[in-house]
Formats: structure tokens, sequence, C-alpha cells
């Protein structure tokens, strides 16, 4: 695939590899404040005609501990999720440990229309859904032709 | 255990095309998990978000544990999706499962999107302390 360039260098590859993921996964243009790849939690978002909806997908976390705040059109999501099994005792062994663990922030840059005014959250079932109001002149709106 | 979830898509896929449909492969993600074992036996904890008691099926089957789930998520109507790092809402993960678990004892328990389940060893097969005696 790379004649030019000898295929030894091997950071350059996962790069060309995440490109390829990203173009696979959508092509959806991404912020210059989005994570890496994967980060926890992931996070979906979608748009109605009077809210912008965010879902993310937090298992596990302890909901006193979650902070959603939003600041200057930035909303970030943090908080911790500690390890499922406290510390290992004697004789415990592990075999996977891929579930993430301590803490971690997420920032969702919200549009212009954005109203941090009318902003609800809600956790269930492990997916903290928030949901942002638009202004009212940014709704659409049918135009009468005179 | 990722090979297995392959091998069993290909024969899907197989028999799909043999049927001349067009190949519809269910994507599912595979769910990170964590895995401890005790003398007790093993715990699996296993990340399902959006994942409710109804649509979660974990069965043991030819010496193997299928975690199989689905999240459902409420949106409103009307979503125009314009991020999405959870494209499928259905996970699966298969392991096998060594013969000294005791299957008919597994317990499984769903919490804030967080599956837990714990496989205990047969009492046969746990460690035991023989106690010496002297004469």
């Amino acid at each position: 695939m790379s004649d030019l360039y000898s295929g030894t260098d091997l950071f350059s590859e996962f790069d060309r590899l995440q490109r390829q993921m990203e173009s696979l996964f959508g092509g959806l243009p991404s912020s210059l404040r989005s994570s890496r790849f994967g980060a926890f939690p992931q996070i979906n978002i979608g748009t109605t005609d009077d809210s912008i909806e965010i879902v993310v997908f937090a298992p596990g976390v302890d909901v006193g501990g979650l902070d959603v705040a939003i600041e200057k059109g930035l909303l970030t999501i943090s908080g911790e999720r500690k390890p499922a099994q406290g510390v290992a005792g004697d004789g415990t062994r592990t075999y996977a440990q891929e579930r993430f663990t301590g803490t971690f922030r997420r920032a969702i840059e919200l549009p212009q229309n954005a109203d941090p005014d009318r902003v609800q959250a809600r956790y269930t079932n492990g997916c903290l859904s928030i949901s942002v109001g638009k202004r009212e002149s940014s709704k659409p709106k049918s135009i009468t032709v005179q | 255990m990722n090979e297995k979830n392959q091998l069993a898509e290909r024969e899907q896929n197989a028999i799909a095309a043999r049927a001349g449909d067009q190949p519809t492969r269910r994507m599912t993600l595979t769910p990170a998990v964590d895995v401890f074992e005790d003398s007790q036996g093993i715990t699996l904890w296993a990340d399902l978000p959006g994942v409710t008691k109804e649509k979660l099926d974990v069965r043991v089957h030819d010496g193997n544990l299928y975690i199989e789930a689905e999240a459902v998520v409420p949106t409103p109507t009307g979503l125009r999706l314009q991020h999405a790092e959870i494209r499928e809402p259905r996970f699966a993960r298969t392991f096998s499962l060594s013969p000294d678990f005791d299957t008919s004892k597994i317990y499984a328990n769903l919490q804030d999107g967080v599956l837990k389940l714990t496989l205990p060893r047969r009492v046969e097969a746990r460690p035991r302390q023989i106690e010496v005696q002297t004469n």
C-alpha cells in the first residue's frame, strides 16, 4: 500500500488506520476539541427542531460524581469511574481489565443557537441523556410567500 | 474470543449468500470487560450502556458463555444524528468456559449499564488445604 515509505514506522501506520477508521465511521467533521477515537465515555449527538440531544455512554458511574457544566457555549461532562472490584486481595488474579477507570472529561461545542438556560440531564441504565434547548429565533419557520 | 464472534458471523454470511440474499451482517460491538478470579470463582464485569434487563441475554451453551444485549436509548422523534461514536446498539461477546465452573450457579446482576457475572467454581474444583496428620 505504501511503497514509497517503508512500513517500519508503526506509529504512522496507527495514525493512518485511525484516519481510515474516522472516514469509515461516517466522515462527520470532528471538532478541534474532540477527544481521540475511543475515549471514555463515548458520545452521540443529534438534533431535533427544538433541541440538541446528547447521549453519553457512561456505564457504572456514580451520579453524584457526574458533573455537567456549560460555559461559553462549551458543554463539559466530567466525572470519575471507580474500579469495579476494589483493591484486589491476595490470590485474586486479573485476566482482563479493559474497562475504563479513573477520571474523565469530555467537551462538546454547542452551536450558537443553544440555550444554556434550558438544559436537562438524566442518567438511566448507564447512559446520560442531556437535552439542550434551542432558542426560539433559531427554530425553523415556514415563510409565507406574499 | 473475538475470533469466535467472527467465525459465527462468517457462517451466517455464507448461509445468507447461498440463499441469494443481501449479506446482512449484524454488526455488534464488543463490550469491554474486567475478569477477576479468586478461590471461589470468576467475576466478570461488562460495560453495556443503555441495556435494560429485558434486552440482555446471558446464556451458557455447549461450554460457551454468551452475552448478547441491545441498548435502548429513548430519543425524541425527528432526531437527526450529527455525531456518533456508538453506531450499533447491539453488544455481543462469547467466552469459552472450562468445565470446573458450576454453570447452574451463575449469577448475573445488571446495574447502571454494567453487568456483573459471578461464575462459581465447582466445590470439588476449589482449592483445598489438606490437613496433615501427625501421630
